[in-house]
């Protein structure tokens, strides 16, 4: 069985007259370990997809089905339990809260599960390590650099082993040494970890690093 | 131990700008401070009210036509006022039905100056073989009954007459007294008259100088059988004795009883007044936090966070700025009570106090206002942010 599959989603925005079609009659499946790219244009509806497949923005039409159930089905609790439990996201912009230190954002998300899911601090630390930043346990936000708060973030979206990691951009304004460390780290948790990678870059050289390279245009999806 | 939770999130929050939450907490500190006030000022007044004509003991005082006014306020003024009726009128308002007992004094003014040579003070002179006012002060204070030629002091003449030392002598109406003690507090007018027995008042009449007439009292106490209603007894015992007044124990304290009315509502006024103030305040400012924050919820709402999550997380700072606020706001409510307790005429005139279980429950009140007061400004504010969709909080700027 496929880790996820997803079935002709679409999804529209109308704005007073007129309607986009973000994400146009998209199908997919995804398998554990696999490590997806998508490029394309800005505006071609990467951010929407992902969104929809990360339980934050609801399809039009068309579902995303997870272990047989369709997520755009599940109540808001339910939903926020999958992304919880089942999605690591990472942003296109720096999403670290910043009254919190990087230990504290990355054990935010095991505050929201259940108590089994809760993780300690060794955890937290174990996974700075991963990203290197085993010095950095208890700096805010601020006291970081762009690429240092990009790793928190990974760190923080793998701390409840998720199935799948969702990267929008997530390298978008940083210098290409910074990007290829990163991109390090995701190739390392897709091998070791068996997480599943969609990347989102509109950077090709990035985009082949993937095992599959898809490419956006105009809310479709193809293959490269 | 993972110390990490919700509330570190929200007090950190709250450490985000200390500045506003310090404004929060210093208005709902002023509520609060406001509303214990003037809880603790009305409950010490009309409690203590009640417990002084308690302690009275009797359910009805009946006085000449006329002095209606004097007997209403009897538990808190001490007016030098002359007013007497034939001693007769107490065998007819025995004979009203309800009645069981009554007892009876005989006021007598100092003004006049010439007559005494302490300052104005009321004299009463009381029947101590029916007696149940003064006797259990005088039980407690002074161990004996007063034999003729001697005189008890009520708490505050002890001061007036700058009294510490007992066994002084007074000449009251050209009749030496022997002042042989001084009766505890009773916070009623009659800490300001100064007690003797009748049979005192037939050499102060002989002596020619006083100002009643023999076989005239001023002031009937009356208990009622514990079956009847004494405001029914008292109507009945004024339609049948037509030149007396009376006055049953509800209404005793009347006029003060109006006036605190009065006060209190101003104060209900000011309170609700400051309460919708508060609560728009909350509201503003946690709307504003709101929008500053729609970001952060939306990620944390795509880490996973449930909408109870986002709810919690605004409450636990609510809460905790009204706890503080309202922390601040009972002790110096309390304190701003205890200091100006002494400014008040009503206050200081029945000795009002608050015990410590009517003041801790005014604090507790206090606690639940100003945290409530809290809570009902944020409450649209938390409702319209966990509503939003994640994408377009975290898209919102
Ligand atoms: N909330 C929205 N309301 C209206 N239109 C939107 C909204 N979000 C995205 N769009 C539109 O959907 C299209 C795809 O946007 P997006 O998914 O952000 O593109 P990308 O991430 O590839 O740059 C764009 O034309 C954009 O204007
Ligand atoms: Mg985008």
């Amino acid at each position: 069985m496929s880790l996820l599959e997803i079935k002709k989603l679409t999804k529209s925005f109308t704005v007073g007259d007129t309607s986009t079609t973000a994400v146009d009659n998209i199908s997919l499946i995804v398998e554990k370990g696999d490590f997806l790219s998508i490029v394309g244009h800005s505006g071609s509806g990467k951010t929407t997809f992902v969104s929809i497949i990360g339980g934050i923005l609801k399809p039009t039409s068309g579902e995303v089905l997870i272990d047989n159930t369709d997520i755009c089905s599940l109540n808001d609790d339910l939903l926020s339990e999958y992304r919880n439990i089942k999605i690591g996201f990472m942003f296109q912009f720096a999403s670290l809260l910043p009254m919190l230190t990087a230990k504290e954002n990355i054990l935010l998300p095991g505050i929201f599960g259940s108590n089994s899911h809760r993780n300690g601090e060794d955890k937290a630390i174990e996974y700075l390590n991963i990203v290197g930043l085993h010095d950095k346990v208890n700096s805010y936000p601020s006291q970081l650099s762009g690429g240092q708060q990009r790793r928190v973030a990974i760190a923080r979206a793998l701390i409840n082993n998720p199935d799948i990691l969702l990267a929008d951009e997530p390298t978008g304004d940083l210098d290409e040494e910074t990007e290829k460390d990163i991109m390090d780290i995701f190739t390392k948790i897709n091998t070791e970890k068996k997480v599943s990678i969609i990347l989102i870059t509109h950077n090709t050289d990035l985009a082949k690093m993937s095992k599959k390279m898809l490419r956006m245009s105009h809310g479709k999806l193809e293959e490269v | 131990m993972n110390k990490f939770n919700i509330l570190t999130v929200a007090l950190k929050n709250l450490k985000r700008k200390t500045f506003r939450t310090g404004v929060l907490v210093f208005a709902i500190g002023l509520l609060v401070t406001l509303l214990i006030f003037a809880t603790s000022f009305t409950i010490s007044v009309s409690s203590s009210l009640k417990k002084a004509s308690n302690r009275l003991g009797a359910d009805l005082i009946i006085v000449p036509e006329g002095a209606r006014g004097f007997a209403e306020e009897f538990l808190l003024e001490s007016k030098n006022t002359s007013f007497y009726m034939p001693q007769e009128v107490i065998e007819r308002v025995k004979r009203i039905e309800g009645i069981v007992t009554t007892t009876h004094q005989t006021y007598l003014s100092s003004i006049s100056g010439l007559c005494c040579d302490i300052v104005p003070t009321r004299i009463v002179a009381f029947n101590q073989d029916t007696d149940f006012i003064i006797s259990p002060w005088l039980e407690k204070s002074f161990g004996r009954k007063l034999e003729k030629g001697e005189a008890i002091a009520g708490f505050g003449t002890s001061e007036n007459l700058g009294l510490g030392l007992l066994d002084i002598e007074a000449t009251l109406f050209n009749n030496r007294f022997s002042i042989v003690g001084v009766l505890e507090k009773t916070g009623t007018g009659l800490d300001n008259a100064l007690f003797m027995t009748e049979e005192n008042l037939k050499s102060i009449i002989d002596s020619g100088n006083s100002p009643i007439k023999k076989g005239e009292i001023s002031i009937i106490f009356a208990k009622v059988n514990p079956g009847s209603d004494p405001d029914y007894v008292g109507r009945v015992l004024e339609g049948n004795i037509v030149e007396v007044d009376v006055v049953a124990r509800s209404n005793m304290g009347g006029k003060f009883l109006s006036i605190l009315a009065d006060i209190n509502k101003i104060f209900l006024i000011t309170i609700l007044l400051s309460s919708v103030l508060t609560v728009f305040l909350v509201w503003a400012i946690f709307s504003a936090i709101a929008n500053e924050r729609s970001k952060e919820i939306g990620i944390m709402r795509a880490l996973g966070a449930k909408e109870t999550h986002i709810v919690k997380l605004f409450f636990l700072e609510v809460l905790v700025l009204g706890l503080l606020g309202s922390l601040v706001g009972v002790f110096s409510g309390t304190y701003l009570s205890a200091l100006l307790a002494g400014s008040f005429t009503l206050v200081k005139n029945i000795s009002a106090s608050l015990g410590v279980a009517e003041q801790i429950a005014i604090a507790i009140m206090g606690l639940v206002v100003g945290c409530g007061i809290c809570v009902a400004g944020a409450m649209l504010p938390i409702n319209r942010i966990k509503k939003m969709e994640p994408l377009l909080a975290i898209k919102e700027e």
